[in-house]
Parts: C-alpha cells; structure tokens; sequence
C-alpha cells in the first residue's frame, strides 16, 4: 500500500516557505570551542593511528590533550578489553574533518570495550562505530560537528550496532544529521544521563531488543526520541524498550536530513517533523513514563505503523505496526508556536488533528490496526494503553488515515485506550552498570 | 630513513592537498638495485612483518620489474575490484605439499594452509595505452596466513621504485596519469592504514582473502607456458587440491566482457566491489542490501527497498534501486559521488568509475 497524504494541491500550499522556515528553529551550540586547544604535531597524531593499529588484547589506548587532525580511520580491530582514554571531554579533541576515505572517523570491534573522556567531531559520515561489539561502553564521549553547514553534517553521532550489552553514558552528540545517539540491531541496551541537541533526531533506538533509555536530555532536535522498526534487516525486528525519567525539551529544530524545499528521501528521519517529542514507528513493547515532554511544538508523543512512511512493507519477520504500547504518568507542556507543516506527517497533524488546527498535541495515534487482530481501533486491538493524569487536558488525536488523503479522520476519545500495561526488559547484562 | 619519508609523505599531503597537480613530478632519479635472492620456503614466518618487501624473495632482480620467483605464481580475478584506476598484479606464494582445498560452498572458497601468502600490487603506467611501460608502483599488500589466520600487511614503494616499506598507518600520494583516452589524470591516491584492510576483508569480523575463490579464478589466463585455466594451473602446482572437473565448479563473468549478458555482468561488478562488504556475513550487513553474485531476492538487492544508515549517501532519493530509473537510485548516486561519506565503496573511490557506473545505470534502467 503506498500512501501519500498530501499532495501539492493540499490547501496548506497557502503557507509560503519563508514562513516555514521562520517556523523552526535551528542552533549551532557547542559544548567549549575546541579551537583554543594545542595542536597535536604529525608526530603525535600518527602515534594514535598506530596505538590503535597495534593494539593487543587488554591494552589502554591514552590519548593526551590536544586537538588530533586525523587523515585516517581510527580502528580497532576485533580485540578484547580495551580502554581508550582521552583526557577529557573538552581537552582530547580527535577532529576527521580532513579524513580522505572511510565511512566513520571511529570503528571499534571486539568485546569488553570502553571509550571515554573525548570528543570526536566533523566526521564525514559517522562520529564513533561500534559493531559486532559485545560489553561496549561509551562513557563522556561528546560527538560534534561543528564547521555550522548543518547539511554536511556526518549522519550518527555515536553508533553502535550489532552489538550485545551496550551502555552509553553521560555522553553528548549534537548536530549530526540524522541521530545523534543511535543504536541498532542491538540487544540489551542502556542510554543514559547523556545529552542530544541540535540533531535531527536526538536519541533513536531501531530494531533492538531490551533497551532502556533514561536519565537523559534530548532538547532542541527535530525529534526527541525515537524508536523504529524498520523492515529488511539481519535483525528482522525488535521489541523491549523502556523510555523514562528522561527530559524531551522544545525539539523544534528545523529537520535538515534534507534540505528545507526537497521532498523526504529513504531515510525515514527525513519525514520526522520538526517539533517532535517522542516518535515510535512498528515499535513493540514499549513503556513510556516519568518523563517531561515539554515544548515540543508539533507533537508530544507519537504512535505510528510503518503505514505512515508510504515504503513497501513486505518483508520477513517484521510486522509495521506498532504494539504493546504503555505510557503513563509523564509531565506534558505544550507551546503556542505553531506545529510544523514542514513535513507530510507535520501537516496531518497540524491540519487534522481532533482540537482544532494548529493546536500543538500532546499524543497522537495514527490509527492503523492489523486487521486480522480486530475489527475496530475502539476494540485496541494494538494494546495501546495511555495513563496520564492530565488526561482530560490533554491534547489527543487518534485519527483515521485508511481512507487516504481524501478522508481523514480524527477522534479526542482516548477511552479505548485507558488501560495497563506490562512491558518487562531486562538490562542486567551490562557489566559496567553501577 | 622510514621517519623521512614520512615526513616527506606528510608535508606533501599538508600543503598541497587542494592542487595535486604542483606535487606529482616528485619522481626520483631512477636507482638500479636489485634485491638480494631469498629463499621463500626459508624464511621466518615468526619474523613477518619484514621492513622492507626485497626480504621476502617475491621478485627476481629489479623489484620493480615484478618478476616473480619460483613458486610465485601470478593470478587474476575474472572481474577486477575498482581502486581509483589503479592497474593491479596479484601473485600466490604456498608452502610445498600442502593444497588449499576446495570448499563445498556456491563461491568455491578455498581453505588455504599456513604459510600461504597473497601478493597484490597497485601500479600506475604514465600512459595507460602502453601499461607494461613507466609504471609507478605505489603499494603492495600482502595477505598471509600464520597460525590458522589471515593477516595483512601493507607495504608502500619508495619513489626510486628500489622497494617497499611496511607502513601501518595510510599514506596519500599524488599521482597522475595519462588516460586510454589521451586526457591527463591527477588524484591523490589514498594508502588504506593496516586496519582498514579489514573494512573489505572481513567475514563475520575475521580477515579473510576475496579474490581467491573458484568463481573468480575459473577462467583462462596466460601463463610462460601459455594459456590454461587457473585452477587447473593450481592444481598442477600443487596450490589446489584436485582433480576435479572445474566445469562443476562457479564461475563468474568478466564485467567488461560484452558477449555476456547485461544482469550477469553488472551482477559480477557489483559482487566485486560491493559484495565483499554487503553480504550476510560483511561488515555492511546492517544495510539489509546484499550484492553478491549468487543474491536473487529483489528486497537484499535493493530493488524498491529504503535505506537505513544511509545518512547523506542517500541524496535526494527513496530507494536502493528504482527499476528503470538510475537517476532515481541511491546505488548509482553513491558511485557517482566522491564525497567521502556518501561515496561508495568506502575505500579506494577518489575518484568515480565512469565506466562502472554506465554499466550499473544500464542495468537498472533496463529493468521493468
């Protein structure tokens, strides 16, 4: 099914572009200005190249203070409790900017593996890499681009994926264009105290098993956090996340994964509109609680199937909808900016939602069910269950999208899904858990 | 001596990486020297890596002239990775008695014994119409196997062309060259460091060989003594385990080879430069996109399929592959781009292989 909300032709075309524009916002925020740290000389800047190369099992890589200008990929290959230790996150600055060939300035394989205290920045495509990686830690690890030509910005700031028992703590990644912290294909998961801004999507957990996301600021990004599952992957699906005590702030930042006047490409976080909360796409089992969602100007907390995206969805041992879903007891605080309409999905629920348009909402649903589960939305056939106590003030939209642009459909009556739920994860085998 | 050539490499790289053409005519006074003989079935295996490439006995008098010494056996992959227009040799060295055997699998990978040492080298004729004249050797990367493992070692020629030195950490070289066509060609070649040998040799994260497989080797090539197929070469040599009836065994097409058909030859270009990467068992596994020769399922072959980590490597499209729109897919956008990043492959893509992106267009703008 291919599913295209709106065209050219929509009404919305009344908006000009520089209003859009004026709409989101966007920042270039540093952590400190690494300018002002020494030069590490050739000399220096080879050494890391070759600790890396030559590192044995159980070896600690220290990298001094200084600003490292690295030509090449810094990569550790395949090798068992290793350390790698800056000398903090505003003193060891490995810089790929002039990085002549490779996909990631960082890429770390192997088991037992610790990086901290250092910020890695302006790498062509991804900051850090781990993969195939199991007991990884990233710990103070700040992931940055920094040169302000947000659209040459690498793609994942910290990114591991394929990996098994992964913390990454009281790290930050900022302006990376597409997430900022991004895992994938990963099992047993642990994102916390750690900071996103300036991202098109903050922190993003995609098809991973037992993952739980707390303890963190995403502010100031298109979308807060977000948790996918997209089809056709060795990891066919995931399930398992818990997202709490986490602080999603004004993510109002315009969404540059492409430039402002293109349509959406393949990556589905080009079709996140700025002013995102909290997305989940074919998500399941997936506990939302405890968090302050405030300030983000399209959408609090979204519920979506893969429907959504308009993409084929045939694919093996994969579902699109999103399901087993719990939220409860968040803090929610709109804005009066005005939600975005940037976006396919920003214009439906500017436009459609059930307060009335351009009303910021707290939590929509986008409405798709598997049929061969119910007969009606009202049945909650997904087992999507929502316990605010703001509920009655709250601003919620379930909408009907399977008619197609020409009907849409939206409803305030959350009393189908007013119910408990129970999600378990289990992150107890991640060593360096204190 | 090793930390001046480094330095030279270096300050080459720092104040001239916007015009290589200023740098490209640092071309030593030609020195003849010739390598001292080693005996390769002699040498200290615990002792590798050597310093310099002469102490491995691979060639015959001037190194430069590659000769190979006895047992060195020179092969070619039917199809041919592409690295920035380099021209390529590629030897086998293998300890005596002691064959690969042939592994029971659709690519015909071969389990090779201890010892065995793969031998690639990267070269540039000034004048690509005449390629056996003016070469300018810039590295040779060895593979080789100790103690049930692959490891690799990267060796970079010094400009008097008299050797190489093992050199773990990349280099960027300028070159130039003229072109079948007569147009003048400068890029700054890019060393991969030691570790990033891996980014392409890796099978479930363990180093193994690409090129040395039934598919690619399943072919005719010229030997001293004249034509023969490779495997049954192999075989005489006692490299392969044998005999066996190669008609049985995978083959894979010549891409450049215009008598084949159009899917089998962009199949075999994309299973050369892709597939060693996007496979089941390949480091780009994440993507979902699979490209090697033997892949049938449109989705693992991108057909109509979204990326995942694309980032900037998707432009402004949907999908992997859009049939009968090259100019709507990601795959062809990421070979037409340099931009590192987006550029795929990740490594030895400075610049575009025009040739390689007419043959994948035709191909998808063929499909229905």
């Amino acid at each position: 099914m291919n599913f295209n909300l709106f065209q050219a032709k929509n009404l919305l075309a009344i908006f000009s572009l520089s209003l859009l524009s004026g709409c989101n916002s966007s920042t270039n925020e540093q952590l400190f200005d690494s300018s002002k740290l020494s030069r590490a000389s050739a000399e220096e800047v080879e050494k890391v190249v070759e600790q890396f190369i030559l590192a044995e099992d159980s070896t600690v890589i220290e990298i001094p203070a200084g600003f490292f200008e690295l030509k090449t990929q810094l990569i550790l290959d395949n090798k068992n409790d290793i350390t790698i230790r800056g000398a903090g996150m505003t003193e060891t600055v490995l810089s790929f900017k002039n990085l002549k060939a490779g996909g990631e300035g960082v890429k770390l394989v192997g088991n037992r593996i610790k990086i901290e205290d250092l910020t890695i920045e302006n790498a062509p495509g991804d900051g850090i890499k781990a993969q195939h990686a199991e007991d990884i830690t990233f710990r103070k690890v700040n992931v940055t681009w920094t040169h302000g030509r947000k659209s040459d910005n690498g793609t994942y700031a910290i990114y591991p994926v394929q990996c098994k028992n992964v913390l990454i703590d009281e790290c930050v990644a900022s302006h990376s264009k597409d997430a900022g912290i991004y895992v994938g294909q990963s099992e047993n998961v642990v994102v916390r105290n750690s900071l996103a801004f300036g991202n098109v999507a903050g922190i993003e957990i995609e098809n991973c098993d037992n993952a739980e996301v707390y303890g963190n600021i995403a502010r100031d990004n298109a979308g807060g956090i977000l948790v996918f599952n997209l089809p056709g992957l060795p990891k066919a699906d995931g399930r398992g996340t818990k997202i709490y005590n986490n602080e999603v702030l004004h993510n109002n930042h315009v969404n540059f994964a492409v430039p402002i006047s293109d349509e959406p490409n393949g990556n589905t976080v080009t079709m996140i509109p700025p002013g995102s909360g909290i997305v989940l796409l074919a998500a399941k089992d997936v506990e939302i609680y405890g968090n302050k969602i405030h300030e983000n100007k399209t959408v609090g907390l979204a519920i979506a199937n893969y429907h959504i995206t308009g993409f084929p969805m045939d694919a093996p041992n994969w579902s699109p909808f999103s399901s087993n879903i719990y939220i409860h007891d968040n803090d929610y605080k709109r804005t009066w900016r005005f939600p975005d309409i940037s976006k396919e999905f920003g214009q439906l629920i500017t436009v459609h939602n059930a307060t009335g348009i351009g009303r910021t909402q707290d939590i929509i649903y986008d409405g798709f069910w598997d049929k061969n589960l119910g007969n009606a939305i009202q049945s909650n056939p997904m087992k999507i269950c929502i316990e605010e106590s703001q509920m009655a003030d709250l601003h919620f939209s379930l909408f009907d999208l399977w008619e197609g642009e020409e009907n849409i459909k939206s409803s305030k009556d959350y009393s189908p899904f007013v119910c408990k739920g129970q999600i378990t994860t289990d992150v107890s085998a991640i060593t360096d858990l204190k | 001596m090793r930390k001046l050539i480094i330095v030279c490499l270096l300050s080459i790289g720092a104040c001239k990486q916007n015009s290589p053409a200023e740098s490209e005519t640092i071309v030593a006074e030609e020195v003849i020297w010739e390598a001292p003989a080693v005996d390769l079935s002699q040498v200290d295996f615990s002792q590798i890596p050597f310093k310099n490439l002469s102490e491995y006995g691979f060639f015959l008098g001037q190194m430069k002239k590659m000769i190979p010494a006895e047992g060195v056996l020179l092969y070619e992959p039917s199809s041919s990775l592409f690295t920035d227009y380099a021209h390529k040799s590629r030897f086998i060295w293998m300890p005596k008695g002691n064959p690969a055997q042939l592994l029971d699998d659709v690519e015909g990978s071969m389990d090779f014994p201890d010892k065995t040492i793969l031998i690639k080298n990267f070269f540039y004729p000034a004048d690509f119409n005449r390629p056996s004249e003016n070469r300018r050797i810039l590295e040779t990367r060895l593979l080789i196997r100790r103690n049930g493992t692959w490891d690799a070692f990267p060796y970079v020629w010094k400009d008097d062309q008299t050797d190489a030195i093992y050199k773990v950490v990349g280099a960027e070289i300028p070159v130039k060259w003229t072109d079948e066509a007569g147009n003048e060609q400068v890029i700054n070649y890019i060393v991969p460091n030691k570790n990033q040998c891996k980014n392409c040799h890796n099978k479930q994260e363990t180093m193994v060989p690409i090129g040395v497989k039934a598919k690619y080797l399943n072919h005719a090539i010229t030997f001293a003594e004249g034509e023969k197929n490779q495997l049954l070469k192999w075989q005489e040599a006692g490299y392969l385990s044998g005999p066996t009836d190669i008609a049985l065994l995978p083959s894979m097409v010549d891409y450049r080879d215009e008598n084949h058909s159009l899917e089998l030859r962009a199949m075999a270009y994309l299973d050369i430069n892709c597939g060693h990467c996007h496979r089941a068992e390949g480091p780009a596994s994440t993507s979902g996109l699979f490209l090697t020769y033997e892949e049938k399922d449109p989705l693992r072959l991108g057909i109509n399929k979204a990326p995942v980590a694309a980032g900037t490597g998707a432009g402004s499209f949907k999908y992997d592959i859009v049939p009968g729109h090259s100019d709507q897919s990601i795959l062809t956008y990421r070979m037409s781009t340099n931009k590192v990043g987006a550029a795929m492959p990740e490594i030895g893509r400075v610049t575009v292989h025009e040739e390689g992106v007419k043959l994948i267009k035709a191909w998808i703008d063929g499909m229905k």
